[in-house]
């Protein structure tokens, strides 16, 4: 076990190496300029070539690119995260900051999901082909087709429109004020939530339809235990297992989607930081988080391997 | 599916085809019918898109200034925004763009991902294991993530939203139709083809591919949507193809700039066309799925 969770660590770093060369690809090297990136094509036509080489010089952008590179490596590994253009903070106190209210939405959405989710499952495998079952699988293929970040601007309006109510703008930590906080995370982690309790649906449906078929649930049938007995402690189990690898993806969606979705709630996350961050063109900032994204869903999905390789005694650790 | 050994290969002429893919959709009405419905509104989302400067009330960039920000009426049945442009043209002419991206990435990222895992699983080797990576590289980005910061280091634009959205579409393509042309290679018809001295080109392309074609076609249909999920997203953003184009995504951020109380119709109607759009493509997906390989009925 423990030689298959280092296997799956090294692999990670291996990715994780990549990623950061991905990520330095993308942000530096693909043909756009940083300049124009900063200053806008208007901007970048007014300056002239001497102030151009300054600011390049200035940036570290006129060296090499593998010691630009290897500079933001070591920054990185001295959790020197850099600074926006635009801002004084620097983006690690900023992603202190921020990153809580993003991990507390993407949390409670994930909890959310399965609340929600296997249920509807349970009551739509039980009865396939039922108008329940029907109902439910519309509702779920409705579900992954609405925006999220629709539904938000909609939950916003309405509870302006009838209640006069805004959730507060200022970010609060959980332990300060749990109220406050609550009322910022709470309406990105419903939306985000229920989007994910579509799949998990639809999932855990065919999944559970599958293994209701096998051999061994019929031979817990045969021996008089009671139906509700089979499926609670024979069949869910087994089924939840590809869900739980599902969930470990959405997590990931979880993370992109929480962008739009905090940006049409103004929730003072990190999302809504990637939102400043992409809007304003501030490319060190964006290469940052975009490769902090990226990191924490490998690790995410090592945690979801590891789980699944500890429940499923299918899976051999080699 | 294509019998394998036809008796008399028979050159399909013209008029031939085109009952055969007559035949095809009447069959498709009849296995799923359900979906068959939600393409016939995909396809006239398409004609909507293709005939928008017919259909389109208002030109969608011009501002009537005696009217701005209106709830809808008669005049205006989707009502104006800030500048008093026309709503209900803005969302037809929205199509376009989500239509053109969606179609353009899809097909851009889905074919150089098949073609990728296609090499990947014919030659297989170091070639497939270091592809491998990549592609595992590719996917540690959540899709919307990578978009943004491709699409932002390129620079707004139509053709830079089309190939932000494409990459983030490859590693899909690659890894389906690399599983499916594993599983092919050891057919006997292939190692038979293989026994007769055929070339690498010709067992790729002659032999593998044509059966290929439907694992690539269920897989363009379903990210369809996705990929005009991720374009609105971008287009809300604001790194999706820049304003004053009309694009759905681009709809929703104005909205919110409008002011501090967003007016409902400039919320309601973009949204409403994303869900419409994305529905329809996603239920025809479903259905082509379902028709072309009965083995997946019914699963995700």
């Amino acid at each position: 076990m423990y030689s298959y969770i280092a296997r799956r660590l090294a692999f990670g770093a291996l990715t994780v190496i990549g990623v950061s060369i991905m990520v330095f690809v993308v942000m530096r090297i693909l043909p756009g300029d940083p300049l124009v990136a900063i200053f806008g094509p208007e901007g970048f036509t007014k300056l002239s070539d001497k102030e151009r080489a300054g600011y390049m010089a200035a940036l570290g952008l006129s060296d090499p690119l593998w010691v630009q590179y290897l500079a933001w490596v070591k920054d990185i590994l001295r959790g020197d995260f850099g600074h926006s253009f635009f801002r004084s903070e620097s983006v690690a106190d900023m992603i202190l900051r921020r990153g809580p209210l993003t991990a507390e939405i993407a949390l409670i959405s994930v909890v959310l999901s399965w609340l929600v989710g296997i249920p509807v499952a349970l009551v739509s495998a039980l009865r396939p082909n039922t108008i329940t079952d029907s109902l439910v699988r519309f509702v779920s293929i409705l579900f992954l087709a609405v925006p999220g970040f629709w539904v938000g601007m909609l939950i916003v309006l309405a509870l302006l429109f009838w209640f006069g109510y805004r959730a507060p703008m200022a970010g609060v930590s959980l332990f300060a004020d749990p109220l406050a906080n609550l009322q910022l995370v709470i309406g990105p982690a419903i939306v985000l939530g229920l989007g994910q309790a579509a799949y998990i649906a639809r999932m855990g449906r065919s999944s559970l339809l599958e293994v209701i078929r096998e051999d061994y649930v019929r031979t817990a049938r045969a021996k008089g235990l009671n139906s509700r007995l089979v499926i609670a402690m024979h069949a869910l189990p087994n089924a939840l297992l590809p869900v739980i690898t599902l969930s470990g993806v959405l997590l990931g969606l979880v993370l992109a989607g929480s962008i739009p979705v905090e940006r049409a709630f103004g929730t003072p996350g990190l999302g809504f930081a990637m939102f400043t961050a992409v809007s304003e063109r501030d490319v060190f900032v964006m290469q940052n988080l975009v490769f902090l994204y990226a990191v924490v869903f490998v690790l995410l999905n090592i945690v979801v391997d590891v789980t699944i390789a500890l429940l499923d005694p299918r899976i051999r650790y080699r | 599916m294509t019998a394998i050994f036809p008796a008399q290969p028979a050159l399909p002429t013209a008029a031939s085809r085109a009952r055969s893919v007559l035949r095809g959709v009447g069959r498709f009405f009849r296995r799923a019918p359900f979906s068959a419905f939600w393409g016939c509104i995909a396809a006239a989302i398409v004609i909507m898109a293709v005939a928008a400067p017919v259909i389109a009330p208002y030109e969608p960039l011009k501002s009537d200034f005696r009217s701005m920000q209106k709830p809808p009426d008669e005049k205006h049945w989707f009502g104006t925004d800030q500048i008093g442009r026309d709503t209900l043209s803005r969302v037809i002419y929205g199509s376009r763009a989500s239509l053109t991206v969606a179609f353009g990435a899809v097909l851009f990222g889905t074919t150089v991902g098949a073609l990728w895992g296609l090499a990947c699983g014919y030659f297989g080797g170091r070639f497939d294991m270091i592809s491998q990576r990549l592609i595992e590289f590719l996917q540690s980005f959540p899709d919307l993530i990578l978009a943004m910061a491709i699409a932002m280091a390129l620079g707004g634009g139509l053709g830079t939203v089309i190939v932000a959205i494409a990459i983030t579409r490859i590693p899909f393509g690659g890894r389906v139709i690399r599983s499916v042309v594993l599983s092919l290679k050891e057919i006997q018809y292939v190692e038979a083809a293989r026994g007769l001295g055929a070339s690498h080109k010709r067992l790729m392309f002659r032999h593998i591919l044509p059966q290929c074609v439907a694992p690539y076609l269920i897989l363009a249909t379903t990210h369809l949507g996705v990929a005009i999920v991720i374009e609105a997203s971008l287009g809300f953003l604001g790194v999706g193809i820049p304003p004053p184009s009309p694009t759905w995504g681009n709809m929703l951020s104005d909205a919110l700039n409008a002011g501090l109380v967003p007016p409902w119709w400039l919320v309601l109607f973009p949204g409403v066309a994303i869900t419409i759009t994305v529905l329809a493509f996603n239920l025809l997906g479903d259905g082509i799925r379902d028709v072309l390989d009965p083995r997946l009925r019914g699963s995700v």
